[in-house]
């Protein structure tokens, strides 16, 4: 009984335990030079020299500093958006085949044209991220705000409510979880935008040191910070959005839920 | 007569998009090398066309999705399915698989260059790293969701293991994992061009980075609206017509 319980606490470490053992017997059996991959104990080591000497701490702000500004304008932009489309069909109508085909290309596909606007550095990934979470924003918003029952619209209407008013306590709260799940998505591929743009278009961050680890044929360097870039996007994750998102649900999900039930 | 109207309908805004990108161009005079004037991107185009640059590298990255697409629903969708039904693989896995998610395929590049070079391999691996995950996922989704009693309705008349698998949760699950297809070749068809515009080995993404490098504007935006078109093509032509058959065809298990 307490060792299958051992078992089942234990079991989600596996896959890496056996990344670990391959990693440890390839070592054993035939060793690679160290530009093909680094000894287990090499990567922590890189990672703690980076980091005393001040490298990684940079790194690691200028990709924060480029993914905080460029998330906030996608949001802003893509909530701003989002509404005004969702709220006007015919304009939504009216641009929908020129939203399908720029989501279609949104993201990296314009680093060879925008690196001739921008040049290398931090305005081109800050480009590259808003138009990546920006479609994603942008979409998540319109659903939200068409899904929003009419019902609810018209009740406050006939209590004398305006449109300002309607859109400030019905539309805004009813398209809230959408919004944020987009917002929690969107961030998401915006880290993933981000570190493709570093890897050719930025001089410093989290992207350009795995790059310049390939230059340098240094192994340890891209595994070490392979593994930082997932750490960041997990925790980002989960202490960041999850709990923002699940306390909208809790608080402004049941709204839609509720609506939903008298409507049918 | 209304496709026809549909067609206009959708038109317009690209007629009125061109007629702005051209305002512009002509207005503020920006030079060549930042953007090209419509017709020049026209004439850009009919040049790698009729010279069958264009097909050569649009073939390359259609070759190189389709073929990760079809390794990708291989292993994706058993891993799924592993990942579904047996409890403990979904225990093993599922964390791994999360935190492994937030490590996006082009961030592997580096080190895929360093093993297998400038080559194929590396974009391939890249793709399919990419593209494999929502199939894993989205067929673990559609798995879990089959209710219980057709695999014990199965199982109480002898069904072995490997027919419940076929007659239960392939037909049940396969509308979710159409869907993690169709996602994953959205994914997987971004990852591609990354990595094609630093492998430089063929390719729409080495078409545009390539262009880059000779400051040419045209053939760059010629590129771009090609990957953009292709990818709206196979999305709507071939993945969404797949993903609507499923539904209709086995869809109703669900319920």
């Amino acid at each position: 009984m307490t060792s299958s319980k051992l078992l089942w606490r234990l079991l989600p470490t596996l896959p890496a335990a056996t990344i670990l053992l391959a990693w440890y017997l390839w070592f054993v059996i035939a060793p690679p030079p160290p530009s093909v991959m680094p000894t287990i104990g090499a990567v922590p080591e890189t990672l703690f020299n980076l980091a005393i000497d001040g490298r990684l701490p940079a790194d690691i702000a200028a990709s924060m500093a480029r993914l905080l500004g460029g998330v906030a304008l996608g949001v802003s932009t893509g909530i701003a958006a989002g509404f005004l489309a969702g709220l006007c069909r015919p304009i939504a109508a009216f641009f929908n085949p020129l939203i399908v085909f720029f989501n279609a290309i949104s993201g990296i596909v314009w680093l060879p044209l925008v690196i001739g606007w921008f040049g290398v550095g931090s305005p081109l990934a800050l480009f590259l991220i808003w138009n990546t979470v920006f479609f994603i924003v942008f979409q998540n918003t319109v659903l939200g705000v068409q899904l929003v029952p009419e019902v609810l619209e018209q009740s406050v209407r006939t209590l004398g409510g305006g449109r300002w008013e309607t859109i400030r306590s019905v539309i805004l709260p009813g398209a809230l979880p959408y919004i944020l799940s987009g917002i929690r998505s969107g961030l998401g591929f915006g880290w993933r935008a981000l570190i493709a743009a570093e890897l050719v278009g930025a001089t410093t961050g989290l992207g350009q040191l795995i790059f310049s680890g390939a230059e340098y044929h240094r192994a340890d360097v891209i595994i070490g910070g392979c593994l930082l870039i997932g750490a960041i996007a997990m925790a980002m994750d989960r202490w960041l959005l999850a709990p923002i998102e699940r306390r909208t649900v809790v608080r402004w999900g049941l709204v839609a839920r509720s609506s939903g039930g008298h409507n049918r | 007569m209304t496709s026809a109207i549909a067609a206009v309908r959708s038109a317009l805004p690209f007629a009125a998009l061109i007629g702005v990108w051209w305002g512009i161009k002509d207005v503020t005079g920006v030079p060549d090398t930042m953007l090209a004037a419509p017709p020049a991107v026209w004439n850009a185009f009919v040049v790698l066309l009729t010279h069958g640059i264009l097909a050569e590298y649009a073939a390359a990255s259609l070759r190189m999705i389709g073929l990760s697409a079809l390794i990708s629903f291989l292993i994706g969708v058993p891993l799924g399915f592993a990942v579904g039904t047996n409890r403990y693989a979904a225990r093993a896995l599922e964390g791994t698989l999360r935190f492994v998610q937030g490590i996006s395929g082009i961030a592997w590049l580096p080190l895929a260059i360093l093993w297998f070079g400038f080559t194929g391999a590396t974009t391939l691996t890249i793709v399919i790293y990419t593209l494999i995950v929502p199939i894993i996922f989205n067929t673990m989704t559609g798995v879990r969701a089959i209710p219980e009693n057709y695999t014990l309705a199965l199982r109480s008349l002898g069904a072995g293991r490997l027919r419940i698998m076929w007659d239960v949760y392939l037909p049940g699950a396969l509308p979710s994992i159409v869907v993690g297809m169709r996602l994953g070749m959205g994914y997987g068809w971004r990852a591609l061009i990354a990595s094609e515009m630093l492998v430089r080995q063929g390719g729409l993404g080495d078409l545009i980075f390539g262009a880059r490098t000779f400051g040419q504007i045209d053939r760059i935006m010629v590129g771009m609206i090609v990957i953009g078109t292709l990818y709206i093509v196979v999305d709507r032509l071939l993945v969404a017509p797949i993903e609507a058959l499923t539904l209709q065809r086995w869809g109703v298990l669900r319920r």
